[in-house]
């Protein structure tokens, strides 16, 4: 299954080719066998699951680590890349995720910090950067400090801070993970653009239809080794993603209804305000049920977090109430909260979930450390710690040799595993799961999800926030989309398509049809209705 | 017992194999040897016979500490074992060391055998590969260290066996080891306050300015008040633990309620602590004349002094602190503070991951201002001892700077309770040690260089062998799970299985900055 490049010919050297890579980790292997070719001229993507070795394999390609076995050839030439430096000269150069600029300087300063002995860094290096500019259509203006641009911007600044450098072949790695939808249109017409004018992309992501859309050749990584090498024209999403995974992905489903009407958790009117005033939660509304699942869609930075800090205690809300089976939790402390029986699976584990460098059986204290069987008034009851860690290790599977391991020795799924255990002990009323299954392998995810059903029969309301769409439309009973701190919209799960419900994420507003204002309150519709005129 | 394969021998019966054989060749070999050359043969055989009998030494599945399956690992071959084997000769030839100055030679040299058989027993089954880490370390450190000073005496023209050699003959002397263990004290209640900080990321520069000021307002009531015994010296301690708690507080109230690092806070604490010494160290107000050349507040009446405790089992007719007991004390309280205690567990949550900690219900703000409060009341201590056991009066020269060797003690323990009881004990012995070299016209700093070296090579030492340790372990747990090809977790999106062909942006990833608390 190989396609036809686009760009070069079809007898020029490959841009990059890599063969038999493997690169160990201690314990691990995170690549083997690795074998690609890039053809000059072309955007290839790189697709797999987190974990499966897709940032090892590029960080080996920029030199910031030797592969154990294998050879890399840029147009032909073997080389050996002891740095990113080395990387640079063969004319690689790598976006990272997450910028590297410095926001105090200028456009021009921050691209040529590191590289002043190619055009100094005065009138030639202004010049050199408009001509850039102008040649891949990046349209940045060398003078604008870099404080004042914006995130698609700012990743202009950095692929021109690579173009600068004289790189032939860019490494972008999850480019689109921060950006809007817009922006990567904007990102997906500079790739075509810089294409055209005879440069090779390698575009990592995990976004199945971005990379079917901007594309020439993808190859599949999973579990540390290349599986395939798809032609765009060719493949389904969905193809991909069994190669991706490697059999039929888990689906998120609930069985029966086991809503009730009794009231665990109320939010009314809830704002909180940013440190500069601006209000990052916007009146949020919301019920939810004794065992019933709420879902709430929205990208990223939307205010979920937020909206869960402010539930949890560790945010205040500026203006509206908290209520947790009819009390007034509004200005309490995290700790009372956690008390009163609210779980917390948080959204990033290693920060807010875990004690990385603790065994397993001190992690089970933390967040219970108030509560049997975990302590004993101010003492901690290790006897009593232990063996519920125990109880947890074999209830959830956490596949781990014993409790007294250290946490980070641990895979994530089983951190994650040992977490949802840990705060569905000491019988929680109310569950907040912030992206529940996030950077889980598949085998974790579907058992993660029969827990939430289980809790969830057994009567737990659970607010669960996931960028997962499939697994927010399967797992809800009921659906809220948030844009900009508001909830615009309300969906039905049971027939609302991911597409949808992405359209609503953005501001576009639900397709007519398939969605409900079924919401107790006319406001939600409002909302729904002033987004849909809006952006 | 070596011919049946499978027969199996119960652990005491070991025990007392292992300690028989350690003490009578001990015993014999001393005819004819060095009693430590026979302690080392004597022990060492003692643990061969331990390793022997291992197979058929029954165990309730040997696991290590951190929860690793560890026989037969090369690691365990390889730095375990011998670890076990030095440790239990070391342990061994120091207690038969420390016998020898109040008993006979031979009898010494057999208890000390007998010990260090009994050591080879616990470490041989025992001893996890992290601690052996640790200690191997350490170890590692310590030769770094010996040889640096070398090398600085060698090239200041000094030949560096004899000076070693010379330092090793007085620093062991009975005197010398009273005076080590004086110091070692004071030096301990100052490590102890420090560490306590460093649990929580907190960096306590204060304590010498804390222990001063404390000190001093301390032998001022003692020396005003005249109380009955018992309750004077009851009534000095509370004196110098509020003061020290106060002094420390401030900065505590300033980093919770103004976000002022305590490091800027307690260096100023320090020069304001040696500003109000100063001005309440005059005569007319706290002071009175002491001497010709000394000033101080007025000396203790006797019945608030703590009594020495006599130190004839060194050998020696000086008298340890009484307060030892206190620092004793102070030692056990941290540790069950630390490992045993809510407080303790959101103290060591909170310096591991400040988030997590917020995110678990932990007032942050609250631990910050208590543990540099507790560290204020520790540090308020250390100038007790000798306070109460000799000098009796805060005087002009009253010993200083023990705040910042605090430091230093116990980055080298590693904060760890017995760590630094090691650390401090070390510190107190070159530094007394040092003393014999003016007379052979040897430069005393060669101590502090010894000194500083060992601290910083054993942080950076430690610092290796720990990651390197930690990777392994992560690399054994992998090896034993069947965990083939996981690279690193990363908490990010999974992947959107491929339904939402239409949702662009429908997810983002999370922060990187995963280890956001882990910051050294």
């Amino acid at each position: 299954m190989s396609s036809t490049p686009s760009g070069g010919g079809s007898n020029e050297p490959a841009a990059v080719e890599l063969r038999g890579i493997t690169k160990r980790f201690p314990g691990v292997v995170a690549n083997h066998d690795i074998d690609i070719t890039v053809a000059p001229g072309t955007v290839h993507a790189i697709v797999g699951e987190n974990g499966a070795g897709k940032s090892t394999l590029m960080k080996t390609l920029y030199g910031m680590h030797r592969p154990d076995e294998g050879t890399i050839h840029i147009r032909g030439r073997e080389v050996r890349f002891h740095s990113p430096s080395d990387a640079i000269k063969h004319g690689i150069g790598m976006v990272h995720q997450h910028f590297m600029l410095a926001d105090n300087l200028t456009v021009l300063e921050n691209v040529v910090l590191g590289a002043e002995r190619r055009h100094g860094i005065g009138r030639k290096a202004r010049a050199r950067i408009q001509e850039l500019s102008a040649q891949y259509g990046l349209g940045v203006d060398p003078d604008r400090l870099m404080e004042d641009l914006g995130v698609g911007d700012r990743q202009r600044v950095e692929i021109l801070k690579v173009l600068y450098r004289g790189a032939q072949t860019i490494i972008l790695d999850e480019p689109t993970a921060v950006l809007v939808p817009q922006e990567v249109e904007e990102l997906f017409d500079n790739l075509r653009v810089l294409k055209r004018e005879g440069l090779t992309v390698i575009f990592i992501s995990h976004k199945l239809d971005e990379v079917l859309s901007v594309a020439d050749e993808i190859t599949v990584i999973r579990r540390g080794t290349t599986v395939a090498t798809a032609d765009p024209r060719t493949t389904s999403a969905r193809q991909l993603a069994t190669l991706m995974v490697g059999g039929e992905l888990p689906v998120p489903e609930l069985r029966e209804s086991t809503v009730t009407d009794k009231v665990v958790l109320a939010l009314s009117g809830v704002t909180v305000l940013s440190s500069e005033g601006r209000p990052v939660v916007d009146d949020v509304t919301l019920d939810i049920r004794e065992g019933e699942i709420v879902g709430i869609a929205g990208v990223e930075g939307n205010g979920q977090s937020e909206l869960i800090e402010a539930i949890m205690g560790m945010r205040r809300a500026s203006s509206g109430t908290i209520t947790l089976e009819e009390r007034d939790i509004t200005e309490w402390s995290t700790l009372s909260i956690r008390e009163a029986g609210v779980g917390y699976i948080p959204e990033d584990r290693h920060r807010h979930g875990i004690l990385l460098e603790s065994p397993l059986w001190e992690n089970r204290i933390l967040g219970h450390q108030t509560r049997e069987p975990s302590v004993n008034g101010a003492w901690i009851n290790r006897s009593g710690a232990r063996a519920d860690s125990e109880r947890i290790v074999g209830e959830y599977d956490v596949r781990t040799p014993n409790i007294d391991v250290i946490a980070d020795a641990l895979s994530g799924g089983n951190q994650q595993k040992f977490i949802i255990g840990r705060e569905m002990s000491g019988d929680p009323r109310f569950l907040v799961a912030a992206h529940p299954t996030r950077g889980v392998d598949v085998g974790a995810q579907s058992a993660i999800w029969e827990q939430l059903r289980e809790a969830r029969a057994a009567g737990l309301a659970v607010l669960l926030i996931s960028a997962d769409l499939d697994e927010l439309i399967g797992m809800s009973d009921t659906l809220h989309v948030i844009l900009r701190g508001r909830l615009v919209a309300e969906a039905d799960p049971t027939s609302v398509t991911p597409e949808q419900l992405g359209s609503a994420m953005t501001g576009a507003g639900l397709d007519g049809s398939d969605a409900h204002t079924e919401g107790d309150s006319g406001a939600e519709g409002a909302h729904r209705n002033e987004s849909e005129g809006g952006a | 017992m070596t011919d049946s394969g499978r027969r199996t021998v119960a652990a005491p019966i070991v025990i007392l194999l292992a300690v028989l054989m350690g003490g009578l060749v001990t015993v014999v070999l001393d005819l004819f040897l060095l009693w430590w050359a026979a302690l080392i043969v004597g022990v060492t055989l003692a643990f061969v016979l331990v390793a022997v009998l291992a197979p058929m030494t029954p165990d309730r599945g040997r696991v290590g500490a951190d929860g690793t399956k560890e026989e037969g690992t090369p690691l365990h071959n390889v730095l375990v074992l011998p670890m076990a084997l030095v440790l239990s000769v070391v342990g061994g030839l120091v207690a038969g060391w420390m016998l020898d100055l109040s008993l006979i030679e031979p009898v010494a040299a057999a208890s000390g055998a007998v010990i260090g058989s009994l050591l080879a027993f616990v470490l041989f089954h025992r001893l996890a590969a992290m601690m052996a880490l640790s200690f191997a370390a350490v170890l590692t450190a310590g030769v770094i260290a010996i040889g640096v000073t070398a090398a600085v005496l060698y090239f200041s023209g000094i030949a560096p066996l004899p000076t070693f050699e010379r330092m090793l003959e007085y620093g062991t002397r009975p005197n010398s080891l009273v005076q080590i263990i004086n110091d070692s004290t004071t030096y301990y209640l100052a490590a102890v306050a420090v560490a306590i900080g460093f649990k929580m990321k907190l960096f306590n520069i204060g304590v010498d300015g804390q222990y001063r000021l404390a000190a001093l307002l301390a032998a001022a009531v003692g020396g005003y008040l005249v109380l009955p015994p018992v309750l004077s010296q009851f009534v000095v301690i509370l004196t110098a633990v509020a003061v020290g708690g106060l002094w420390a507080g401030i900065a505590g109230y300033l980093k919770v309620a103004r976000g002022v690092s305590e490091v800027i806070s307690t260096i100023m604490l320090n020069a304001i602590a040696t500003g109000i010494t100063a001005y309440l160290l005059t005569e007319g107000r706290l002071a009175v004349e002491i001497s010709t050349n000394n000033i101080g507040t007025p000396p203790i009446p006797e019945s608030g002094w703590v009594p020495g405790i006599p130190a004839t089992f060194l050998g020696s007719d000086r008298e340890v602190y009484g307060l030892i007991l206190l620092s004793v004390a102070v030692g056990i309280g941290y540790w069950i503070m630390l490992n045993r205690t809510r407080f303790g567990f959101e103290l060591r949550a909170t310096g591991q991951s400040q988030t997590a900690a917020e995110a678990s219900g932990v007032n942050v703000k609250k631990m910050v201002f208590l543990s540099m409060l507790f560290s204020g009341m520790v540090a308020g201590l250390v100038g007790l001892p000798q306070l109460l056991g000799n000098s009796h009066y805060y005087a002009l020269d009253f010993p200083t700077g023990i705040g910042f060797i605090g430091i230093a003690i116990a980055l080298l323990g590693r904060n760890h309770p017995v760590g630094i009881v090691f650390a401090s004990l070390f510190w107190a012995f070159l530094t007394q040690a040092a003393g014999i070299l003016p007379f052979d016209g040897i430069p005393q700093e060669i101590a502090v260089i010894a000194q500083a070296t060992i601290v910083l090579t054993v942080v950076v030492v430690y610092e290796v062998v720990h990651r390197w340790g930690r990777r392994y372990q992560q690399q054994q747990i992998g090896r034993q799970l069947g965990r083939t090809t996981e690279s690193t977790p990363e908490p990010a999106a999974v992947s959107d299985g491929g339904a939402s062909d239409g949702a662009v942006t429908e997810d983002t990833d999370g922060t990187d900055d995963k280890r956001g608390g882990e910051a050294q």
